[in-house]
């Protein structure tokens, strides 16, 4: 059978490379000729996707534009391993986290897609992350040479291997992180992430020696750890100018919840971050791209922009009302619904239980759209 | 409430803040009122006032039913065909010889709540009692579903109590609109009633509204419970109604031509009522798989039904989180019938079903999350994520049931059957032995006869408190 997906990765990649150069035009059309291709593709090779798109009636000879893509719940991903990867060629394995007993999802990877991962993932993040290095050295808080000093709040991916936002910050570290750059992160008695504070101490000692600003990254509970720590001691942190945050995920019950904007005022607060300095991520195990919410300018004072997302040009995001699946109006509610073209050997077109407000091409997200009261008195959990 | 002079702290809307002192101010006010007035009326008059303001709300054109309605699908997130369905069944039934029948039933009399009476063992022995009420009675209820709370109000009222309602943030609307006809009726009523809408983190609140309460009913989960009797003083009486599930079962002998019309129509009543939501309504229906239609005819049959419901009785909008459970939930099954049918590609998919799944099939409303279908061999019970989503299982014979059905056993409100006569009463006995507090017909699961003992209790009997007379 030929193969392929090494010619659809390498379009991906070409699609990656002009948007880093800074010369990537929106290109609807050249997105729908490789989207088909993909789709084509996938459906060929994907034998649980082919069964999905049998049962949703809708097959290549229709030439589905990306929108009619039948797209696989996340919760699909419980049960059923969506990949066109043969098991000798499995390396790896992303699940998604949760506090439930159930299974997780699941996205095998091999090789070939932990390489395309790794580019669709640095370039969205570089654009919306990075996008000052310069002006750090022009203002004299790095010097020419220097890297960004991460420091990530998760445990690393050696310790983590099932997580895909450790890979991701794995990846980043090695792309472009400082020798300095550390995860702090370890694996609880409870099975969760903690934070492993006396290194974090260290590292924030460190950096401040060093008069760097500190690139710190972490899920939202991971945030409000730190935070509740240096309360508990009775102390703030105030980190080098220049400084910035990364936060995704959302808190999973793992410890209190804040609203956004109370996030981010304390950890102004306690940490002394610029609100134009915190990026918000949004990625999931099932995806192979990630949408952030501005781009990070810690050193300017800018107004304040709404948390609106982006996700990169190889990936659409758009927001669906579950009654009919169709695009709904700017402005109204629906469920978030991506089609990755980075995801190539698990599924483009992912259906995500996310609740998010369209905005034009974009969407402010609201948060997983569960059931958290229960409505009638007959529901109940066993 | 616009039309209506402000009579309850509900009335007044966000605007106001409540604090414990307004809360105990309130209190005490509907206990005096209710000694003054409420306390002296007799079962009669009090089945009168509540009888004739229930058949107001049956008239079409009834100005509270009419808000009630209009406003159904945005405060309840339920359509108002199917609000109107369920509001009839409930006032239909507030006669004034139901209300003294209930009386009747759980205390022995009609008159025990009037004065001293004897029931015939009593007078051989010279004894007579009086049931009483508690004077201030509160309510904590639950969710959206307006019957459940007008149903606390007609008991309180019955056993003449102070009444103050505490009610989930933004569900207040039925219990208003209840109290304002009732006061439209007989004035005075609204003297001896407080609704008050607060939030669960006002702890301060609840504080005060426990205090002052002799008698604390609530509904909710059974977390939400077991946190509310913790904060309960230990001489005031709490009654607690935990979450239930429901589902029926269909005997094969039901299934011929002649009677399965009716059959599926009464399961399409069940599965629409209150759109599923209530603890009366079925998560699965059971078919018996020796009758002349297949549990998957059935299933089939329902389906069409439904369809055919979803134009007269609209589901309606409901909330993000529920449509998506339904897409999630269907996704699941969608998958798991489509691998049931290709039995070529089950070899090639990779799974983590507990068996490959054999028999799967579903039916849903085209473009909306209307309604579901669900036929799955797997006889285990399933719950339901509700709004019109009904699993139909097949089962060789009835005593299988209840090892199917073994983990929600404690939990069980209402089994409907649908078997001929003699075979009824034997299924009722099994269900009885078994636990199962409440068995009906199919068709009727979410219209219990008024006096129906909730949870397997009498509901009017343990309000009460009595007084026993000896004479000398």
């Amino acid at each position: 059978m030929n193969d392929p997906f090494p010619q659809l990765a390498r379009r991906i990649s070409k699609l990656i490379q002009s948007f880093r150069s800074g010369h990537s035009r929106p290109d609807p059309k050249g997105f729908e000729a490789l989207a088909a291709d993909i789709f084509a593709a996938q459906f060929e090779h994907n034998p649980a996707y082919q069964t999905w798109c049998k049962a949703r009636g809708v097959t290549p000879d229709q030439h589905p534009a990306s929108h009619q893509f039948p797209a696989v719940p996340t919760a699909l991903f419980k049960e059923t391993l969506f990949t066109s990867i043969p098991p000798e060629k499995r390396i790896a394995e992303f699940r998604s986290s949760g506090t439930t007993s159930q299974q997780p999802s699941r996205h095998v990877h091999s090789t070939d897609s932990l390489a395309l991962y790794r580019e669709s993932a640095l370039a969205h993040f570089e654009q919306h992350f990075l996008p000052d290095l310069e002006e750090l050295v022009e203002t004299g808080l790095h010097e020419p040479e220097d890297k960004p000093t991460f420091i990530s709040l998760t445990p690393s991916p050696g310790v983590a291997p099932h997580s895909s936002l450790a890979r991701m910050l794995g990846d980043i570290f090695s792309a472009h992180g400082h020798p300095d750059s550390v995860f702090v992160g370890r694996i609880g008695r409870d099975a969760g992430w903690e934070i492993d504070f006396p290194r974090l101490d260290e590292a924030f000692i460190h950096a401040q020696c060093t008069l760097r600003p500190v690139f710190l990254l972490g899920t939202a509970f991971n945030v409000v750890h730190l935070i509740d720590r240096l309360v508990d001691e009775d102390r703030v942190h105030h980190l080098m100018e220049g400084s910035r945050l990364m936060e995704t995920g959302g808190y999973k019950g793992r410890s209190r919840e804040l609203s956004r904007p109370d996030l981010h005022g304390e950890a102004h607060l306690f940490l002394g971050l610029a609100p134009s300095g915190i990026v918000t991520e949004y990625g999931m195990s099932e995806l192979s791209s990630q949408g952030y919410d501005r781009v990070a300018k810690p050193l300017s004072k800018g107004q304040y922009v709404p948390p609106i997302f982006t996700f990169p040009p190889w990936a659409r995001a758009t927001v669906v009302s579950p009654e009919t699946g169709l695009e709904v109006a700017d402005g109204e509610r629906g469920l978030l619904r991506v089609v990755d073209l980075a995801n190539l050997w698990s599924v483009s077109a992912i259906q995500t239980a996310d609740e998010a407000i369209r905005r034009g091409n974009r969407f402010e997200w609201i948060g997983r759209a569960t059931q958290s009261e229960p409505r009638g008195c007959s529901r109940m959990s066993l | 409430m616009n039309a209506h002079p402000n009579l309850f702290l509900a009335d007044l809307g966000s605007d106001l803040q409540l604090t414990p002192a307004t809360v105990r101010d309130a209190c005490l006010t509907i206990r005096r009122n209710r000694d003054a007035w409420l306390a002296r009326l007799r079962t009669r008059q009090i089945a009168e006032i509540i009888a004739y303001t229930a058949e107001q709300w049956l008239e079409p054109d009834n100005g509270f039913r009419a808000r009630l309605l209009h406003e159904s699908p945005n405060t309840l997130g339920i359509g108002p065909a199917t609000v109107a369905r369920g509001l009839d069944a409930f006032f239909r039934q507030l006669t004034v010889e139901n209300l003294e029948g209930l009386v009747t039933q759980d205390l022995g009399d009609a008159k025990r709540l009037d004065d001293f009476s004897s029931g015939v063992v009593e007078i051989r022995h010279g004894r007579s009692a009086l049931a009483r009420g508690p004077a201030l009675l509160g309510h904590l209820t639950a969710g959206n579903l307006p019957v459940p709370a007008l149903h606390s109000m007609v008991l309180g009222l019955l056993v003449r109590s102070a009444q103050f309602l505490k009610c989930a943030s933004g569900s207040s609307l039925a219990p208003r609109l209840f109290a304002h006809s009732l006061a439209q009726t007989e004035p005075r009523i609204a003297s001896s009633l407080e609704i008050a809408e607060w939030s669960r983190d006002s702890s301060d609140l609840d504080a005060a509204f426990f205090s002052e309460v002799d008698c604390l009913t609530a509904t909710g989960s059974d977390e939400m419970l077991a946190e509310v009797r913790s904060r309960v003083p230990v001489r005031t009486r709490f009654l607690g109604y935990g979450h239930r599930v429901s589902f029926a079962f269909v005997s094969g002998e039901m299934l011929s031509t002649y009677s399965t019309r009716r059959l599926i129509r009464d399961l399409a009543s069940d599965v629409t009522a209150w759109n599923q939501l209530g603890c009366l309504s079925p998560h699965v229906i059971y078919v018996q798989d020796d009758g002349a239609l297949s549990p998957e005819g059935v299933a089939e049959q329902l389906a069409a039904e439904l369809a055919r419901r979803e134009t007269e009785d609209p589901r309606g909008p409901i909330p993000l989180a529920d449509a998506n459970a339904i897409l999630a939930r269907r996704a699941v099954y969608q998958m798991r019938a489509a691998v049931a049918h290709q039995s070529t590609e089950r070899l090639r998919i990779e799974t983590a079903f507990r068996d490959l799944p054999s028999g799967v099939r579903i039916w849903e409303s085209p473009d909306s999350t209307a309604w579901t279908v669900v036929y799955d061999a797997d006889p285990r019970f399933e719950l339901s994520c509700l709004n019109r989503f009904i699993y139909v299982k097949g089962i060789r014979q009835f005593s299988e049931l209840l090892s199917f059905a073994e983990p929600v056993r404690r939990h069980v409100s209402t089994v409907a059957i649908a078997a001929v006569d003699s075979r009824a009463i034997e299924i009722a006995r099994d269900l009885a032995r078994w636990g199962v507090p409440r068995v009906c017909p199919v068709g009727r699961m979410q219209e219990p006869p008024f006096p129906w003992r909730h949870d397997g209790r009498p509901a009017l009997g343990d309000l009460i408190e009595w007084t026993d007379y000896e004479t000398a």
